[in-house]
């Protein structure tokens, strides 16, 4: 039981437009997210799963159902608490990498500590410890415009670790890469996977895909494959 | 946590350097000219009790009363006050002295130069009721006013006009052609305050005047008394026993009106103040309107700040920024941005109205005030221009904001 770190059951995302009329993005979904899985969420756009991704980061609630992060039901909580869940127990890493331009790696790395209150040179220390782990070693007090789209995106990761967070969600991290750096960067989740590392990864590219353990396909807001990735095809 | 969020928001301010500069300009402009007009009215109101010191303090005038007649006020009926008058008022509590003056003006003959100047026939005691201070030589006595000396004590403008470079002790002026000897100078007062110059003045003792430069058939009358109060409180008291003991020695009836009149300095000093202060206030609140345009800049740069970073706030949220924190940055950065020009902005206020003070020669006070407007000045136009643009970061859908291009 403990080892189950996502689980959701019956959940449902309705968006009410003007007029009246209503439109069903997720229609009762349910899965579970064992510890140190790795998992791909394919599906076309405008299947639902970015909603689906915002609603397991912490972003949005559900219309209905339940969503446990960890044994905690997040549907029902208040956007303060949202706030502190995000930011103690989710790591994110985004497509277009939203580094701060004007803050060095190491500012950027230990932002998440910041809003817990911790002191600056214990995120400091922190922050060079996971650059270190994710191969930028003495890049701490660089800025984010003196380097790569790989090394911004290793930048991310290390940052979406500091929290030692129980998941970590990527939303299309190879989006803006190109092959040879997509590449290196799915290497290093991989890699973090087999530390023991649970991550969720969002993508349509079915390469990226490969570096799964798990496939889950979203196909009109319903769950339409879920099972080992080799045994799917397209 | 404030030295976090003071740290954030200070490396953002300090990201957009010209742009910061530029709306803290709006500030520094505002504050300072706040600075230098409330520098300003303070140096009249200060020039304006200088005056009033320099023409005597705690004073009471005892003038002849205005002249009513069918309801029409005419001008000042004849002198009433007599010397005896004065002497007695000396003998009443909280009164320091009194004196009285005979005013005339003649042409001041010396050698080739003349003059025209206003003679004070009066007491040795009007040296101190009107705050004139000895510059060289000295003052005539009571036995010289008694006996009728024919002695002067000349103001710097007298000494300049008729003597130059010369030493005026000793030497003899002529006054209606009549010798008088200077035995004294007066220290300069400068113009009082309807800008008549008061060191064009001899003054003489009241009986000379009398004897020499104005008869009259009632030679006991002074033009004009004063009576010098120990102190201010004790002004109202004073002129009330002042009023009755002269009705008494005038010998009026309950129903008659008095034939003097008697004006506090005080209050006419306060008048003049009052006067001051709505000066500097209404100059204070004219150069606050920079100070509110000022503030709208802030305001304007903050939401296209919030607007421009609207991602980096998605990206915090999603980080786990809870909503009071983003709200707090953003204010903060509004108030560093007041906080700094409301700095430099009394830093060259207090410079520009220093230099004006010196091109002038007048001496402009540093006033506290300067440090209070401009600390209330930062936090209050941080905080109303912060607001908006603070809150509307605090509300921002992360979802939304981490998908803005």
């Amino acid at each position: 039981m403990t080892d189950i770190v996502i689980r959701i059951e019956d959940l449902c995302k309705t968006y009410f437009m003007e007029g009246g009329t209503k439109q069903d993005v997720l229609k009762h979904i349910q899965f579970q997210i064992k510890k140190n899985e790795f998992v791909a969420i394919m599906g076309h756009s405008g299947s639902g799963k970015s909603t689906l991704m915002n609603i397991l980061g912490c972003l949005d609630r559900p219309t209905s159902g339940h969503y446990y992060l960890e044994g905690q039901d997040i549907a029902k909580a208040s956007d303060a608490e949202l706030a502190r869940i995000r930011g103690k127990r989710i790591g994110f890493v985004f497509q277009n990498f939203n580094l701060m331009m004007k803050r060095t790696l190491a500012d950027n790395v230990s932002l998440p500590l910041m809003y817990q209150g911790v002191g600056q040179n214990e995120r400091y220390q922190k922050a060079v410890e996971l650059l270190e782990k994710v191969g930028l070693k003495g890049y701490e007090d660089r800025l984010p415009t003196q380097i790569s789209g790989g090394m911004q995106q290793r930048v991310a990761i290390a940052r979406s670790l500091i929290n030692n967070p129980a998941i970590i969600f990527a939303d299309e991290p190879t989006g803006n890469l190109d092959t040879r750096t997509s590449v290196e960067i799915m290497n290093l989740f991989k890699e973090l996977n087999s530390q023991g590392i649970t991550i969720v990864l969002v993508t349509h590219e079915e390469d990226i895909a490969d570096f799964a353990k798990r496939l889950i396909v979203i196909m009109d807001g319903q769950i339409s494959y879920d099972g080992q990735r080799e045994k799917y095809k397209s | 946590m404030i030295y976090q969020i003071l740290r954030e928001a200070w490396i953002s301010v300090s990201a957009y350097k010209m742009r910061s500069f530029l709306t803290m300009l709006g500030i520094v402009i505002g504050v300072a000219a706040v600075v230098l007009m409330v520098a300003a009215g303070q140096t009249v109101q200060n020039e304006i009790t200088k005056t009033f010191d320099s023409m005597g303090t705690n004073l009471i005038i005892v003038a002849p009363a205005e002249t009513v007649s069918g309801g029409v006020r005419g001008g000042r009926a004849r002198p009433s006050v007599t010397f005896d008058d004065v002497e007695a008022l000396k003998t009443l509590p909280d009164v320091e002295t009194a004196s009285y003056v005979i005013n005339t003006a003649a042409q001041a003959v010396f050698g080739a130069n003349n003059y025209g100047v206003s003679i004070y026939g009066t007491t040795p005691e009007y040296l101190q009721v009107g705050n004139w201070e000895i510059e060289s030589g000295m003052a005539f006595s009571d036995k010289d006013l008694k006996s009728g000396k024919p002695y002067a004590i000349i103001g710097q403008t007298v000494v300049d006009e008729l003597f130059g470079l010369q030493n005026p002790l000793g030497k003899t002026l002529r006054l209606r052609g009549k010798p008088f000897t200077v035995i004294g100078t007066l220290k300069a007062k400068g113009d009082n305050l309807m800008g008549s110059d008061q060191d064009n003045i001899v003054m003489m003792p009241a009986t000379t005047v009398r004897q020499r430069l104005k008869g009259s058939h009632r030679p006991q009358y002074a033009d004009i008394a004063f009576i010098k109060v120990t102190t201010e409180d004790k002004m109202e008291s004073v002129s009330n026993r002042a009023e009755f003991l002269l009705r008494q020695r005038h010998r009026l009836k309950e129903s008659a009106p008095s034939d003097f009149s008697l004006h506090l300095m005080t209050e006419m000093v306060e008048k003049v103040r009052q006067i001051g202060f709505i000066l500097s206030v209404l100059l204070a609140a004219i150069a606050s309107i920079s100070l509110v345009v000022g503030s709208i800049g802030i305001m304007n740069m903050m939401l296209v700040s919030v607007t421009e970073r609207t991602r980096e706030i998605g990206t915090r949220k999603a980080l786990g920024a809870p909503n009071k924190w983003i709200m707090l940055q953003f204010l903060a950065e509004a108030i560093l941005i007041s906080f700094i020009g409301s700095f430099f902005g009394m830093v060259l206020g207090v410079v520009l109205s220093q230099i004006g003070g010196a091109i002038y020669e007048i001496q402009v006070p540093i006033s506290i005030w300067s440090v209070i407007i401009s600390a209330s000045v930062a936090i209050v136009v941080g905080i109303l221009s912060g607001m908006m643009p603070a809150r509307k970061a605090m509300k921002l859908d992360p979802i939304e904001a981490l998908r803005y291009q």
